[in-house]
């Protein structure tokens, strides 16, 4: 082999390194984003990824999640009942469960009594759930209104007549004065400094952190070029990992 | 057609893991079981101070809520009451006759696995048992491979039931939050 046949040879592999080594750099960020988000992801229960939530208002804006403009809620013993979404709140504390289609709330008996699901949930003062009555508890179906009598009774308009629970709301009978000196419970609006705190809240709780690092690990949270440039990495990784052995192979010689 | 038929097959498959609540029997079918046709009114007793306690004790979590419903008629009591098995509130009935479990039934199953719990193999295992002085049942609960939540939240819920009973027959059951 002559000696201008080496010199070309050894400046061919020096390109190729320096290409290599571009290629390293350039797929590095890449690498680590996926690196990092791959063992998070391998460890989602370990670190609750699944079930804790992205709080970071920017990142909710990036994915478009907005709470939803309408709160329906009601007012009793100076405090609110809201339900935003699937989420009631007694005042800003959220109560366990999803909630669906609320029909009033108000204050009786050292209680609240919040008529939801077609079922009463009956809230202590901290918001603890004391009980939920369901139609199988004997409470009417197809409550339209709630409301306490002048003696502080219950009341339930439901979708045929009025009945009336007595003092620990076990037992419900049918009431013959019918709606006569019932207070409604009727719906209130919460200032803005509330709505903007259950807002915030139910943004909170959209979100599952494992879902964001998922679309890392994909590139989407990049948006839609970002599989594609994820791919670009992944095609990097590969011509990397090429021009490595051939460079060691080369250099062997 | 052979693509309809794919959907369908996959939605065969994917049916036992997305299946909603089931219910086999309603309370109100459980308590006529429990007290032959003529269930007493119901009554309820609070989960505060003491009691509170010792149902985190036995459930390892509070209870859902500050205060359980029952129904009662001399010896006889009879529990309905949930526990969550993985995910979802499992509804479970418990007869107790004589500080001892007369019947256990799974009354309404909304989890995609461990519905297994509901036969009579599994649940003939509590009739008898009883709480010994460390709030445990008296004897083996043989598990169900593949449902181990659900038994673990049905051994937990007989533990609770034969808790409240003997609770509730003493003097001190007038509810005060």
């Amino acid at each position: 082999m002559s000696r201008q046949h080496r010199r070309k040879q050894r400046f061919k592999l020096k390109s190729f390194y320096v290409w290599h080594r571009y290629m390293g750099v350039g797929a590095a960020l890449f690498v680590l984003i996926i690196a990092v988000t791959g063992i998070a992801l391998n460890h989602t229960e370990d670190f609750k990824f699944d079930s804790r939530y992205v709080k970071s208002a920017w990142v909710l804006d990036w994915y478009g999640i907005a709470a939803p403009e309408r709160l329906l809620s009601f007012s009793a013993n100076d405090q609110f009942i809201t339900l935003m979404g699937e989420h009631l709140y007694l005042n800003r504390r959220e109560i366990d469960g999803n909630y669906h289609r609320l029909v009033g709330a108000l204050y009786s008996r050292d209680m609240y009594v919040v008529a939801v699901n077609n079922s009463i949930v009956l809230l202590s003062e901290r918001g603890d759930i004391v009980e939920q009555l369901r139609d199988s508890d004997g409470v009417p179906a197809g409550i339209s209104a709630i409301g306490v009598d002048t003696q502080g009774n219950l009341v339930t308009a439901g979708s045929h007549d009025y009945y009336e629970a007595d003092k620990d709301f076990i037992r419900w009978t049918r009431r013959p004065a019918g709606a006569e000196g019932v207070r409604w419970a009727t719906a209130a609006t919460v200032d803005n400094a509330l709505a903007d705190a259950l807002r915030a809240h139910y943004r909170g709780e959209v979100l599952p952190l494992e879902r964001v690092i998922l679309d890392l690990h994909s590139g989407r949270f990049f948006g839609r070029a970002g599989p594609w440039i994820f791919d670009l990495a992944a095609i990097l990784l590969i011509l990397l990992a090429l021009s490595g052995t051939w460079i060691w192979l080369r250099r062997r010689r | 057609m052979p693509r309809n038929l794919l959907i369908t097959l996959f939605l065969l498959l994917l049916g036992p893991a997305a299946q909603a609540a089931v219910t086999y029997q309603t309370p109100a079918e459980f308590l006529d079981f429990a007290f032959a046709g003529t269930p007493p009114e119901p009554q309820v007793v609070w989960l505060t101070g003491e009691r509170k306690q010792i149902v985190e004790q036995i459930l390892g979590h509070p209870y859902a809520s500050l205060r359980v419903r029952y129904w009662r008629a001399g010896k006889r009591s009879a529990w309905i009451l949930e526990e969550i098995g993985k995910e979802l509130p499992i509804t479970v009935g418990v007869a107790v006759d004589d500080h001892a479990i007369a019947a256990i039934r799974v009354l309404v199953f909304r989890e995609s696995r461990g519905w297994e719990i509901r036969h009579g193999f599994f649940t003939d295992q509590f009739r008898d048992a009883r709480l010994n002085a460390d709030k445990q049942l008296d004897r083996h609960i043989d598990g169900i491979s593949g449902a181990t939540l659900s038994v673990r939240a049905m051994k937990k819920l007989a533990r609770l039931a034969l808790y409240l009973d003997a609770a509730t027959r003493q003097d001190d059951v007038t509810p005060t939050p």
